[in-house]
């Protein structure tokens, strides 16, 4: 009898509990190189930010081995070496490789997944472990929010998103006072209208309209036709990309003429253009960055800090090479950032040990193509860095706040919707 | 000489693999996430096998049950983690999760059990869409926002323990429930209610002229199969990954892993469930690590591939590989 259930067990289970041991280490160990490592969604509903995200990270492994030779530590140079696999866009996968990165690929330097629930599913693990682990596509604010010791966010969080874009309008047009907000119901977009919210009154605003929209919207124009009423001055609003370009759509139908209209993510992507044609003319959109950014080892050097990584020129070129050809999106360049910023951590620390990275970061104020990094200390979360605004100008996306970043002036006040689709083209003055 | 099961050995079968996982996740260092990954679809599949195994009927809107159990722990530990009921508060959220979750399926199974086949399917489809936007519309528990209970854990249990709690013993709660899972299946398999469940997965209509309460089975195998998920949903989902926002654990691609991993194993069977999920959680896991990007695109031909050759799943080649030999007793 006990022979027989043996048997019987050991045909269901020695073929598959193998298969479940983590097994060795793909490629070499990590004595002679550091391997920093992350999940990403190469398939799944985060595929494409996620591709996008591993070839701007492939790209400053490369610039960081051939220029620099590796990570300089104790003034040895050891080569790096970007470890990832596929998480499916889902938190099963994120945790289960999470720990296989750590234990059998030896990651002490973990590259968060892309977005924010996937990013606080692989956080228990990383803290765990006592691994850092670097934010670099999870904006929520809520991701550095809880306590994590190990967490540092590279991008700028969700509540910063459309700051600037008051900030803007404050320094352009001080007679602009009534703000709508229109945001698409989801909790990304939610951080986002809670951060202007909390900055309009800083800056001088009164929210006139304030609302938000289901996920799956088809038709705006109830809600819209109550925007219209509230005669705002300006909008700010959006969610993703197919309610962004609805949104858009559907105010110039309506005819509904603002000073200025901020919307989230649709306008950063040029199929925005394409589905919009003229209308998408002199439209902002809030970006972690954009081609042309001006962030350069001159304007870091007259502000006094360092500039870390390759020029904008040499990161497009790299990048470019990673992805036959496609454009980088503000998911390269966060990811790619956030390399970086871990490459800088170790250098300066001198150190392999996560933890002495960590306390080291607390003091580090740099500049990448992508723009500023300093963190809070407390929390991880990103200080430094600022939005950029972009904006539809003569069929081109232009960045146009901060200054110091600007490859254009701002269109203020926007076109008409008439104008627009007359054809004229947003030309700075 | 008997050849069929008629004791516990079927069971004895399964807890012996459950117990070869634990044991690997235990004594291999990095093992424990990999097993446990393949457990939680090996729970799942056990958990669902018990509705879509036993009656027949298959239900699309499965994974509203561990998305409202996950609430029901998000929303204990976030209300009561503050409250000093220490470690009990995990209690409640496991009991409020399963709570939940018979609920919804009361109110789910009253009115779409009704309904047969096709209609069926669809009218669960609609009840786990329908929920997830009256969560978010009435901004139920954080409506969009969700709810996130990293913080509250790390304030109530302490930095290690809330760690422990998220990477170990929420995996060990999804062990408890795959075994608690495997038991009642059995339990039911063996007893009058199993009867009464298969004669109607076969005909319903000749289930009904014979005598058999036919809707009683029905709630019964439904309200089962729900309470198990939404135990899973507070274990696997919540407690595990500190938060829960509607659009990820309403996910319906869950019910469809769901459904696969029964159809794989073998439905209505006891062993199939836990063949299925590990095959489909090792492939997976694999499949991400040594080729990332493409495991979906080989993954979903393979799985076609043997749900069409092999139409009453793995557990149903080893059955006829077995058949008249000793070790049928243990296949189940």
């Amino acid at each position: 009898m006990k022979t027989r259930f043996l048997s019987a067990l050991s045909a269901v289970v020695l073929a598959f509990a193998p298969a479940l041991l983590p097994g060795p280490a793909l490629g070499a160990g990590p004595s002679d190189r550091v391997v920093i490592g992350g999940t990403i969604g190469l398939s799944g509903r985060f595929a494409k930010e996620g591709e996008q995200s591993v070839w701007g990270i492939r790209a400053m492994e490369k610039w960081t081995n051939k220029v620099v030779g590796g990570v300089m530590v104790k003034g040895r140079a050891i080569p790096v070496e970007y470890r990832y696999y596929d998480d499916e866009s889902r938190k099963e996968a994120v945790i289960s490789l999470a720990e296989r990165l750590i234990t059998a690929d030896k990651v002490r330097f973990f590259l968060a997944p892309y977005s924010s629930p996937l990013t606080l599913a692989g956080a228990p693990v990383a803290d765990k472990h006592e691994v850092l682990y670097m934010s670099h596509g999870g904006a929520t604010d809520r991701v550095v929010e809880q306590g994590y010791r190990y967490v540092v966010q590279t991008l700028s969080p969700a509540s910063m998103y459309q700051t600037s874009f008051l900030d803007m309008v404050r320094q352009l047009d001080p007679g602009a006072k009534r703000l709508a907000l229109l945001f698409k119901d989801d909790e990304f977009s939610r951080e986002v209208m809670k951060g202007v919210q909390a900055h309009a009154g800083k800056t001088g605003f009164s929210i006139v309209f304030s609302r938000t929209y289901p996920s799956e919207v088809k038709d705006l124009t109830p809600v819209l036709t109550e925007l219209q009423a509230a005669k705002a001055d300006v909008l700010a609003g959006g969610g993703h990309f197919a309610d962004g370009q609805l949104l858009t759509r559907q105010l110039a139908d309506m005819r509904i003429d603002l000073r200025a209209a901020s919307i989230l993510v649709a306008p950063a992507i040029p199929a925005f253009y394409q589905a919009l044609g003229g209308v998408a003319e002199s439209i902002v959109s809030p970006g972690q960055w954009g081609i042309g950014a001006t962030y350069s080892p001159e304007a870091a050097r007259k502000r006094g800090i360092d500039y870390v990584g390759p020029t904008q020129t040499e990161f497009m070129d790299l990048f470019l090479a990673e992805s036959k050809g496609v454009s980088p999106s503000y998911h390269a360049a966060e990811a790619a950032a956030g390399f970086l910023a871990v490459v800088k951590g170790i250098t300066e620390a001198a150190s392999l040990d996560p933890k002495v990275v960590r306390q080291v970061m607390n003091r580090l104020h740099f500049m990448t193509f992508f723009g500023d990094w300093k963190i809070e200390p407390d929390t991880g979360r990103q200080i430094g860095h600022e939005m950029v605004l972009l904006q539809w100008q003569r069929k081109k996306l232009e960045i146009v706040w901060p200054p110091s970043a600007q490859t254009s002036k701002p269109v203020y006040p926007m076109l008409t919707t008439r104008q627009r689709e007359a054809g004229q083209l947003a030309v700075p003055r | 000489m008997t050849t069929h099961s008629t004791g516990y050995q079927p069971l004895a079968l399964v807890y012996g693999v459950y117990a070869i996982l634990f044991a690997v996740g235990l004594g291999v260092p990095g093992a424990w996430q990999p097993v446990a990954f393949v457990t939680f679809y090996v729970a799942m599949g056990q958990a669902f096998n018990i509705f879509l195994g036993l009656t027949g009927y298959v239900d699309f809107g499965y994974v509203a049950f561990l998305a409202v159990g996950s609430y029901g722990m998000a929303v204990a530990v976030a209300s009561l983690a503050a409250t000093g009921l220490g470690l009990g508060v995990l209690g409640v959220g496991l009991v409020l999760g399963m709570v939940m979750a018979a609920l919804l399926s009361v109110a789910v199974g009253a009115i779409a059990l009704r309904l047969r086949g096709a209609y069926f399917a669809i009218a669960t489809i609609g009840v786990n869409e329908g929920f997830r936007y009256f969560i978010e519309g009435t901004k139920l528990w954080g409506g969009s926002e969700g709810i996130i209970i990293s913080r509250p854990m790390r304030l109530a249990f302490g930095t290690e323990l809330a760690n422990r709690l998220a990477t170990f013993w929420a995996d060990v709660l999804v062990f408890v429930l795959a075994a608690a899972a495997a038991l009642i299946t059995f339990a039911y398999m063996r007893s009058r209610v199993g009867y009464a469940l298969m004669a109607l997965r076969e005909d319903e209509d000749a289930a009904k002229v014979i005598g058999v309460n036919v809707t009683r089975y029905k709630i019964l195998a439904f309200i089962t199969s729900a309470s198990l998920a939404g135990f899973i949903g507070a274990a696997a989902w919540a407690l595990k990954t500190t938060y829960v926002f509607p659009d990820d654990v309403f996910n319906i691609t869950y019910t469809v892993e769901a459904i696969v991993i029964v159809l794989l194993g073998g439905t209505g069977t006891l062993i199939g469930p836990v063949i299925g999920g590990l095959v489909y959680g090792t492939f997976k896991y694999w499949l991400a690590v040594l080729l990332p990007g493409l495991q979906l695109l080989i993954l979903a031909p393979l799985i076609i591939l043997i749900v069409v050759a092999v139409p009453g799943g793995l557990t149903g080649v080893i059955k006829e590989r077995v058949r008249g030999g000793t070790a049928a007793r243990f296949v189940l």
